[in-house]
């Protein structure tokens, strides 16, 4: 489902946020992706989700190059930043009906499915109010059923339990199963790590841009917990 | 007020790094900017001695030089004025950054005084550049003496204060009425207008274009005084000497804005969390979605964030809003009455720089990436190419300045325009449409700004913006010179149209190619 292949990433001032990265997820995988602040983990996920350019490696989606045909790519994938800054002056509604047209959903599909995690996340009444008066859980909930409407391939998740209550977290938490045992993967990132070791199949850990740890969860663990063997690289 | 300093210099930093934001260039490249805006300030001055020093030989030849510098002085308050009223919303109101200042342990007047001392600030840059080459067009022309340099210099620094409090209070009452509206924002933007309009036509009703230059003068001069006292309390200080008048003139200012900060600093939060709050009525029930294409959703999507904007409407549609009065105002005027007074075939010449003018200043693309500002990842996560991303935002541009195609068919067959004249006007308007939207998209792509804090870095203050405002008019200006050296209005809008196709193709060709890659890199 995907292939992240040599990929590496420079900023301006010659400092490598990721250094050669090589990564690959099969089909519903769950992979929590961790590591400290300005580790790389941003920078490796805005790339995946084709928001910013590279010039190193390559990152494909069901064998579909991000960079070569990027429309294509993000047909498959969903994308929701670690803060989903929403179109504010749009409501809830309006939002999510944009996204519906801009990934062409039908409006049957759409409808289902904006019904389906709105109520799952408690946030229908809510959805006819202006973004501009939304708490960031509440963004955080638009974005999430934003990202689900076309039922992606795969889910990129920047830090999603970030403002969550948590029964919302715990209904996301169910959501990101249940879409997984349908055939899609999710690559997220996480400082939660109880929650990383819970949910995912497969863990990476990335230092300084470099990829130290990734496989399934109890290879990368062993008969530690996550937070042990986190702390023991860090 | 050491604390009120630190927020003004915070702020005004904010304002400047926004002006000359350069997205990932070179620190070379930002020096040039600051080289580039300081000629600009240089060239804006020298234009402004121009003028006034020709307004001040008419002056002269009637013996009413003394009223110069109190008419510019009021001229320079009521541009001041116009400028503040629609930044208010935004720089001392319903701020992006408001949450931030407040939690800071400063008192609600400190914070209040150092949004408009950053008001004044702006504004105290105009002033100079305006009053400056005044001063020193009167000194060549009336001779004064040392007294009327000292007062000048010192009373320059307190003409800012008095129309930076009107428009706030304007301003404010502006954003209040609109926010009783359900479409608030489009409330805003028609009152505005109205005020707008209604300072461009209250003085054509104050004078008689009749009179001596002379009488019309002084009575201009008459009426500025009555209008605003200031003006002849600055006349008397600054030509007749009256240290009284000069103290009274810095006390009334420098009292208005004191007690001004400390009144707005009572009713600050509450103002604020008045305009800034949204109604939530939390109960909205799931029924019929309507679907649009790709490009209609995020054509409707830049369209709706335009029309929400009101100062981006008001600083882009206002040329639109003038040529349309314009086109709506000429078929009740009889031409015949006016030709005796007016050579009918020079303003026939003169309709296309006109309409072009007014276009001019329509550029919506040239903040059509900025305003995305953190909103931008939303754009560039969705499953469509860039072109039609581009596209969207050219439509807008297009959607706004479509009223100008009605204004100029009208303004062409009312003014008595060849039918084949006629349609190379609308030709023309076509065109130009699409080269100020294109031309915006790409020196917005050159030079965005997606860290702003408040829309009117972006719509107003930015790079961006100045060199499309500016180079725009530089463009109606070719028309003119065209004009000028064919001598026919109709083979200088052909030879205009043929150059803006070309420029039109070599703007395109560099957004499908470059204008791409700096999308992505933003």
């Amino acid at each position: 489902m995907l292939r992240i292949e040599n990929f590496s990433k420079t900023y301006k001032g010659n400092k490598k946020a990721v250094d050669n990265l090589n990564l690959r997820l099969d089909k519903g995988d769950i992979f929590g992706f961790i590591g400290h602040n300005g580790a790389g983990k941003t920078t490796t996920i805005r790339a995946m989700a084709g928001v910013m350019d590279f010039e190193e490696g390559d990152i494909f989606i069901d064998d579909i190059s991000i960079k070569s045909d990027p429309v294509k790519c993000k047909k498959n994938i969903a994308y929701i930043p670690d803060n989903p800054d929403l179109y504010d002056h749009l409501t809830g509604i309006g939002y999510l009906n944009f996204i519906g047209d801009v990934f062409e959903v039908s409006k049957a599909d759409r409808e289902e499915a904006i019904g389906k995690y709105a109520d799952a996340l408690e946030i229908t009444a809510n959805l006819g109010d202006s973004i501009s008066t939304y708490s960031h859980g509440m963004k955080q909930k638009t974005a999430i059923i934003s990202a689900l409407i076309h039922k992606p391939k795969l889910l990129i998740l920047d830090e999603p339990f970030v403002g969550l209550d948590p029964k919302a977290s715990l209904t996301l938490r169910n959501i990101m199963k249940d879409i997984c045992n349908n055939g899609s993967s999710i690559f997220f990132s996480t400082h939660v790590l109880l929650v990383a070791e819970k949910l995912c199949n497969k863990v990476g850990i990335i230092k300084d841009g470099r990829l130290i740890a990734f496989g399934p969860t109890e290879e990368v663990t062993g008969d530690l917990s996550l937070e042990d063997v986190f702390m023991e690289q860090n | 007020m050491r604390k009120v300093i630190r927020l003004v210099s915070i702020q005004l930093w904010a304002v400047l790094a926004s002006m000359f934001a350069m997205g990932e260039n070179k620190k070379r490249k930002t020096r040039a900017l600051y080289v580039g805006f300081v000629l600009f300030l240089v060239l804006m001055s020298g234009v402004s001695f121009i003028y006034a020093y020709s307004m001040g030989i008419v002056l002269r030849m009637f013996d009413s030089i003394e009223i110069m510098p109190s008419l510019f002085m009021a001229m320079t308050s009521v541009l001041v004025l116009f400028t503040t009223l629609f930044k208010v919303k935004g720089t001392l109101f319903a701020f992006k950054d408001y949450d931030m200042v407040m939690s800071l342990p400063v008192s609600n007047s400190q914070v209040v005084a150092s949004r408009l001392i950053l008001l004044y600030s702006i504004n105290f840059v105009f002033v100079l550049v305006v009053m400056v080459p005044v001063m020193i067009a009167y000194g060549i022309l009336a001779g004064p003496g040392l007294n009327f340099y000292i007062y000048g210099i010192i009373l320059v620094l307190f003409i800012p204060l008095i129309p930076i409090i009107i428009a706030s209070v304007l301003g404010t009452g502006l954003a209040y009425i609109s926010s009783g509206f359900r479409f608030k924002n489009l409330a805003y933007i028609l009152f505005s207008f109205i005020l707008l309009i209604g300072f461009m036509i209250v003085p054509v009703f104050l004078g008689d274009s009749t009179e001596a230059m002379v009488e019309l003068g002084q009575e201009i001069n008459k009426k500025v005084q009555e209008i605003y006292p200031l003006a002849g309390i600055y006349s008397k200080a600054i030509i007749g000497g009256e240290f009284v008048s000069a103290i009274i003139f810095m006390a009334i200012s420098l009292l208005s804005f004191w007690l001004f900060s400390l009144l707005v600093g009572r009713v600050f939060v509450r103002i604020n969390s008045s305009l800034m709050s949204g109604v939530a009525k939390g109960n909205y029930k799931l029924g019929e979605l309507k679907t649009s294409s790709p490009l209609k959703a995020l054509y409707l999507i830049d369209l709706k964030r335009y029309f929400v904007t009101p100062i981006y409407v008001m600083n882009t549609a206002f040329g639109v809003v003038i040529a349309f009065l314009a086109g709506l105002s000429l078929p009740f005027i009889n031409l015949d009455n006016l030709s005796g007074q007016v050579d009918l075939t020079l303003l026939r010449d003169f309709l296309p720089m006109f309409i072009g003018f007014c276009m001019a200043t329509s550029s919506t693309t040239m903040a059509g990436i900025s305003i995305e500002g953190k909103n931008l990842w939303i754009k560039k996560s969705l499953p469509v190419s860039i072109d039609l991303i581009f596209a969207a935002k050219i439509l807008v541009n297009l959607t706004v300045l479509a009223p100008i195609l009605i204004a100029s068919v009208v303004l062409g067959i009312t003014m008595g325009l060849p039918f084949i004249n006629v349609l190379v006007l609308l030709l023309m308007v076509v065109v130009f449409s699409l080269y100020i939207s294109l031309y915006g998209l790409v020196i917005n792509l050159i030079f965005p700004n997606l860290t702003w804090t408040n829309e009117t870095v972006i719509i107003k203050q930015s790079t961006a913006s100045l060199i499309s405002v500016f180079s725009g008019m530089g463009m109606v200006g070719v028309l003119a010179l065209l004009w000028g050296l064919t001598k026919d209005s109709l083979v200088a809008i052909i030879l205009f149209i043929i150059l803006l196709c070309v420029l039109i193709l070599v703007l395109y060709k560099w957004l499908s190619y470059k204008g791409k890659k700096r999308f992505l890199s933003l």
